[in-house]
């Protein structure tokens, strides 16, 4: 069943073993791994503010997942349960998990109902995932407010369980027979996006313990030296295993915060990694400006970065701006020049696909391309660094260890090195299918390839990830780019940054698409302006892209739709638009891109 | 109204720029969709700087925003005294 077992071998508890020219230790299991570590070693930090953070050792870690393991099991929760964890981002939830994984249930980490979470659309994702998981017990924490259970919709198998208070005593003592096996399902994570709910990513102990031994390699982790910093959700695969998975197989310790502290108060996070010395993190590109942004710069001076190693851009695209403000910013400060690495990642691979080289001089190469010729003839035609026109793209670097990647055309067809076109991915830890959802599963994996929906090319051995093929725009066979158009559209003084969307939508009467954007005004009192700005945005995406943008939709301030991520939702936003201008859809159903 | 009600008052009038409309300390705010998920963060600073407390996010959820009336009531119920 495993496809790791086929290639690495099965080897006994904690052997170690030559690996690709490093040494590095072989577990059957999570569990097995958790418990080779080190007792007195530290673990997990969890970091509210100066007066308010724990840090357990693994020691503290196994005792108190398995009192969780006890509660579980006295609630008839078996090998193979799934079992839903709604708990804040914390200790808590970490030990909750881990202690569904020792009795051989298959747990998964859900969002915590937060004030920034709309409670119907909470309530429906909730309400769908419980279903397609059938799970025997969703845990709470001790603290979920009772006015809040209403949000919690149950199937009636299901049982509502509240996690153990971790200082009771009977963490001791024999667990039932542990029957993991290394091709046993170990969790399940979600993949990320808002149709993504549903989309229960199972993954095997052995799938996820081959994954680490080549993040570790990909890495250079040093259990001694390293310390990850995260603020990153658990319930998403970059929090998961990078940030949780990662450091327990590799006995490295972590300082976690929890994302809402880290919106808040983004300092913090200078705050921890200079006080903790950390090493790793991995952040979306947002993540990237938002940083050098928020945080005062007169604040800057306080705090040390030159500890960490990388901190690693894990979005799609990762985008050449973004890093340089933040590396920019963070110079004066110790941040080292080949500090900043990019990573394309996603659940159904358990994380990463590729990792930019740590021991570069200068970080993740970039590449600037003609940018006429990549939109007409989807392929990278390399011009000088600044040469007018043209399109820098960041790598995401090198392909981990026993990972493939094939760029297909539209028709299936594998393109050559430099072309553009859908990425697909093969790899010894491949998820095995969606939970409970042949259908999906059938559409995403055929023969062992997984079609990730994303668009990239392949230069001098690194990967390139321009965008997602769904929301490609095309028009007379010239591929655009949204965030290319809603860069340039958001670069205007009176355009809201960040609140536009660029969309394609099929002209019948000339058989292509037409460029549509919608983009929300600063102040509501600028709608005055309209035909100004109209007119200089066309003319800026004229002069940058060549081609003519349709129609500019000016809106008032809040208008477009955003993701719980709170990025503009480019399917819902196009929805409301088709409502407010029905003239838009007339023949568009043409489109196969919608 | 309170002074600190009347700062509240003044800073969402800012985030929502709708000058045509006019907010007290009972207008819904995110049940009517004023103000969304990303500008809340904004308003719970400031909630925090007018009230000089510091107001575990994690504690809160959205009908605990949705007034200005309400934001002080859980500044007062679960906001502790900032250093």
């Amino acid at each position: 069943m495993s496809r790791a077992g086929h290639i690495l071998p099965e080897l006994p508890v904690a052997q170690s073993t030559e690996y690709n020219g490093h040494t590095v230790k072989r577990f059957h299991t999570l569990i097995d791994a958790l418990n080779a570590a080190p007792g007195e070693q530290p673990f997990v930090t969890s970091w509210v503010d100066q007066d308010d953070n724990e840090e357990v050792s693994f020691a503290e870690f196994r005792h108190r997942a398995r009192v969780q393991a006890k509660l579980l099991r006295a609630h008839d929760v078996d090998s193979e349960d799934r079992v839903v964890i709604l708990m804040p981002q914390g200790i808590a939830a970490m030990t909750t998990f881990v202690g569904a994984m020792m009795l051989g249930a298959v747990p998964t980490i859900l969002a915590y109902p937060n004030f920034k979470i709309e409670p119907s659309k909470y309530r429906a994702g909730l309400a769908g995932v419980s279903a397609n998981l059938a799970a025997k017990a969703v845990v709470i924490d001790q603290q979920f407010p009772d006015d809040l259970l209403g949000y919690v919709a149950l199937p009636n198998t299901s049982r509502l369980l509240r996690a153990g208070d971790p200082t009771q005593p009977d963490g001791s003592g024999p667990l039932p027979d542990l029957p993991n096996r290394s091709d046993s399902l170990a969790f399940i994570q979600h993949s990320a996006g808002t149709t993504g709910l549903q989309k229960g990513v199972a993954l095997t102990h052995a799938a996820v313990l081959t994954h680490i031994a080549h993040l570790e390699q990909a890495l250079h982790i040093d259990a001694v030296t390293d310390r990850i910093y995260s603020w990153l959700p658990l319930y998403h695969d970059m929090g998961l295993i990078a940030c949780f998975m990662l450091p327990l197989v590799c006995h490295v310790p972590v300082v976690i915060q929890s994302p809402l502290d880290w919106v808040m108060y983004p300092e913090t996070m200078l705050q921890v990694i200079s006080k903790y010395k950390c090493t790793l993190s991995w952040m979306p590109n947002f993540a990237f400006q938002f940083a050098p942004r928020r945080i005062p710069a007169s604040r800057w001076k306080d705090y040390d970065l030159s500890f960490v190693r990388a901190f690693v851009n894990c979005s799609e695209p990762v985008r050449a701006t973004s890093l340089r403000e933040f590396q920019n910013a963070f110079a004066s400060i110790g941040l080292r020049p080949n500090a900043l690495h990019s990573s394309y990642a996603m659940a159904e691979n358990v994380f990463a696909v590729t990792q930019s080289d740590l021991r570069s001089a200068d970080g993740p190469p970039c590449i600037w391309a003609d940018g006429p010729r990549f939109r007409s003839e989807h392929l990278v035609a390399s011009v000088a660094e600044g040469t007018p026109g043209a399109i820098v793209f960041v790598s995401s670097g090198q392909l981990l260890p026993r990972h493939e990647v094939r760029i297909v055309s539209g028709t299936g067809e594998s393109l050559p090195h430099g072309f553009v076109g859908e990425i697909l991915v093969r790899s010894d830890c491949l998820f095995q299918g969606y939970y409970n959802r042949p259908d999906l599963t059938a559409e995403a994996l055929v023969d062992g390839w997984y079609h990730t929906g994303d668009l990239g090319f392949q230069w001098e051995g690194e990967l390139y990830v321009v965008g997602r093929k769904k929301d490609l725009i095309i028009v007379g066979g010239e591929n655009l780019y949204p965030q290319d158009i809603e860069e340039i559209a958001a670069g205007h003084p009176h355009i809201h940054d960040g609140r536009v969307v660029a969309l394609g939508v099929y002209n019948p009467e000339l058989g292509t698409q037409d460029i549509v954007v919608v983009a929300e005004v600063e102040r509501e009192e600028r709608l005055c302006d309209a035909p100004e700005i109209e007119c200089e945005i066309r003319n800026r995406v004229v002069a940058s892209l060549g081609v003519a943008v349709r129609a500019i939709y000016l809106k008032p301030p809040k208008w477009i739709v955003k993701s719980t991520a709170g990025k503009p939702a480019r399917s819902s936003t196009r929805e409301k638009l088709f409502r407010d201008h029905p003239e838009l859809a007339v023949g568009s159903e043409g489109d196969q891109f919608a | 109204m309170t002074p600190e009600a009347q700062q509240m008052c003044e800073h969402i009038a800012q985030v929502i720029r709708k000058p045509s409309l006019t907010i007290d300390e009972n207008t819904p705010l995110v049940s009517s969709g004023l103000i969304d998920s990303m500008a809340l963060v904004d308003v719970l600073v400031k909630l925090e700087d007018i009230t000089h407390m510091r107001i575990p996010p994690g504690k809160l959820q959205p009908k605990d925003m949705d007034t200005i009336a309400l934001m002080l009531a859980t500044a007062r119920r679960v906001g502790r005294p900032r250093k």
